[in-house]
């Protein structure tokens, strides 16, 4: 069995707020193997950025991860790197912009707007690699032609407001693939761009991956977004990961109410009189979790009694997927009984 | 390089017009004040005993040039204090302007300009440096300080520091220049002698400038490293002072320097207080008594234009180092 690339374990990140400890993610474990690409889905305040973050401690100062949570980064010939355990801001290079980089949903505001992107991209490579000045200019023209950006020589000189949209996403990518890391976090990537351009960089995404042989995680919203992409996919819900498994799993047989409500949100292109049928309710404050299952309050199958109060144990299904459901959990036990 | 010279060529092309057309407003403005210079000083004369008629109005207005039209006597101003530096004669006192402003201007300009220095090498760094702190007590310590500074009337510090310097040490502080010296011609000595008490002006003006340069430097400094980009730099692996000099500061920084003009204003307006507790003999004192006195509406203009002047000049500046520091500023600014 291939050892995976990095490995979260329970992972439980709390911010100290004004109001209290507020829970963001909650006993989220998920491994990703090298080359693999690993879709977190959620709405917003679901936890998937912060979870993205924390592999890399973006997370701001308030921010207190539990003491058995650990991210375990593989390295060759050497123990696993537990990244939560780098304190100062030199060590934790290795994880910023060196085995792992990180794309932003917006383009325009993840480029400093006063310096050139070239610099920016020159920058980062002097500080991960050994290049002089202008092994880095060069790699990073090269970079910038990579992803399709034309007449890079000049682009290279100017800022991101120069750019377009399209075209700032592709120079970020350049910029994070630039230092060859062995994991690329793409946050909401594709989010703010047009749907053409969208699949032009999920495209483009795709194919430096496999050329580069580097792991993805990839944090969106979008099913539709992750059916086209990922290998395997978590689904989180107010912190946890609520159901996970491969994609063909998750998207053909949805197992947790949470996720074929989010399917069922999805416009269906061959069906346009069907109804969108939305998620019911809101998501609670995290400040307001829900006992039991977090899903409870807008759970239409919530069994009266054991979902409010307690918190629903993962059922393990056939290719290694997971669902934490206690109706799951149910029907399982009912096929076992008879 | 060249873009960038046709680029300081237009602004001071700007500056220039933008000093042509408020020498405008402030010649109409001299032209507003009721009454001519020659009515102005014949009746100032009349207090004096002698008696006036309308003809030796008539006569002293002609002698002026004052019958001229408007536009004719502003471009005859306007082009004896560009060309010459002259201001013509004082209303009243029937004396150069120049000769009666001496230093006084330059030691005013000089005392703001210093103000505003001291503020903004003391705000810049301290600003930057208390936003990206977690520090509480030294940042509710600065806090104290600075609002310390916003809240405590100027002239009421000046009075403080007096009577402590009074009682400590016998010396009140007030004036510029020290008895020996006051009539001197300038030397090292009695710049040295200067600097000995002009610090004391200089420091009440630039606590408060302080003050109110540390909240926007503050306040701005906040609001960039919440910004996505500071984020990203850290996820690229950049540290640090690094992290903090190159990307929040260097551009919260272009609305700081917008402000300078501004502010150079705010302590020239702020001095005549100060000056008046510690007697000192600058250009804001006469302008008031020019203005609200004895209505010496050629004095006062010349003090309002090279005050505006000096403004203007200062704006250019900060435009320039603008453009040096935000590609976008240079970019809009050069179309």
């Amino acid at each position: 069995m291939t050892t995976p690339l990095i490995s979260v374990k329970d992972l439980t990140i709390r911010f100290r707020t004004d109001e209290g400890l507020i829970t963001a993610v909650e006993d989220v474990s998920f491994d990703i193997l090298p080359g693999q690409v690993m879709g977190l889905v959620g709405e917003s305040g679901s936890g998937k950025s912060v979870t993205a973050k924390a592999l890399m401690q973006l997370n701001a100062g308030n921010t207190r991860y539990d003491p058995a949570s650990k991210i375990l980064l593989d390295r060759p010939e050497r123990e696993p790197l537990d990244v939560l355990s780098l304190k100062r801001d030199r060590d934790l290079r290795v994880v910023r912009g060196g085995a792992i980089s990180m794309i932003f949903q917006e383009p325009m505001a993840s480029f400093a707007p006063a310096i050139t992107v070239g610099e920016q991209m020159v920058e980062q490579l002097l500080i991960h690699t050994a290049m002089s000045r202008v092994q880095a200019k060069a790699l990073s023209i090269e970079m910038l032609d990579r992803v399709g950006i034309p007449d890079a020589g000049r682009r290279f000189g100017q800022y991101a407001f120069e750019f377009s949209g399209g075209m700032r996403q592709r120079a970020m990518i350049a910029m994070a693939l630039s230092t060859k890391p062995r994991l690329l976090i793409a946050d909401e990537p594709t989010t703010a761009l047009d749907v053409t351009i969208q699949a032009q960089v999920i495209d483009l995404m795709k194919d430096l991956v496999s050329d580069f042989g580097m792991a993805i995680l990839f944090i969106t919203h979008d099913l539709g977004v992750i059916a086209q992409t990922a290998d395997k996919v978590a689904v989180m819900y107010l912190g946890r990961i609520v159901e996970k498994g491969t994609v063909r799993q998750v998207i053909k047989t949805p197992l947790h109410p949470y996720t074929q409500g989010l399917l069922n949100a999805l416009p269906k292109i061959n069906d346009l009189e069907a109804e969108l049928t939305p998620v019911p309710g809101d998501i609670p404050s995290p400040l307001d979790r829900p006992p039991g299952c977090v899903f409870n309050t807008r759970c239409p199958v919530a069994i009266a009694g054991v979902c409010t109060t307690q918190v629903p144990r993962y059922s393990e299904g056939e290719g290694g997927r997971k669902v934490a459901c206690h109706l799951v959990e149910r029907h399982q036990a009912e096929a076992v009984a008879t | 390089m060249s873009q960038f010279i046709q680029f300081v060529m237009t602004r001071a092309f700007l500056a220039l017009v933008t000093l042509l057309t408020v020498s405008l407003i402030v010649f109409t403005l001299m032209e507003l004040v009721p009454g001519t210079c020659a009515e102005r000083y014949l009746a100032f004369k009349n207090t004096q005993g002698s008696q006036i008629t309308i003809a030796d109005i008539a006569a002293e207005e002609r002698r002026l040039g004052l019958d001229r039209p408007f536009i004719e006597r502003w471009g005859k101003w306007v082009g004896n204090v560009f060309f010459r530096g002259e201001f013509g004669d004082s209303c009243i006192l029937r004396l150069d302007i120049n000769q009666l402003l001496a230093d006084k201007f330059w030691i005013s300009l000089g005392i703001c300009m210093a103000a505003l220095i001291l503020s903004y090498m003391i705000a810049v760094p301290v600003g930057i440096v208390a936003a990206s702190s977690n520090n509480a007590v030294a940042n509710n310590s600065l806090r104290f300080v600075s609002y310390l500074g916003l809240a405590l009337p100027n002239f009421l510090l000046a009075l403080i520091i007096m009577l402590f310097s009074t009682v400590f040490f016998g010396d009140s502080l007030t004036g510029l220049f020290s008895k020996e010296y006051r009539d001197a011609a300038w030397s090292w000595a009695k710049f040295g002698d200067f600097l000995s008490r002009a610090w004391l002006p200089i420091f009440i003006l630039g606590w408060s400038a302080t003050a109110f340069a540390l909240q926007t430097v503050r306040a701005l400094m906040l609001d960039e490293i919440g910004k996505l980009y500071v984020t990203a730099a850290a996820a690229r692996g950049v540290t640090g002072s690094r992290l903090l000099w190159r990307y929040p500061a260097r551009h919260a920084l272009g609305p700081v320097i917008n402000s300078l003009g501004f502010d150079l204003n705010r302590i020239f307006n702020e001095l005549p207080i100060v000056a008046l507790i510690l007697t000192l003999t600058e250009a804001g004192a006469l302008l008031f008594e020019s203005l609200a006195r004895s209505n010496d509406q050629q004095l006062a203009g010349a003090i309002i234009f090279l005050l505006t002047a000096s403004i203007v000049l200062l704006n250019f500046v900060t435009d320039i180092m603008l453009a040096l520091l935000d590609p976008r500023v240079r970019r809009g600014m050069m179309g």
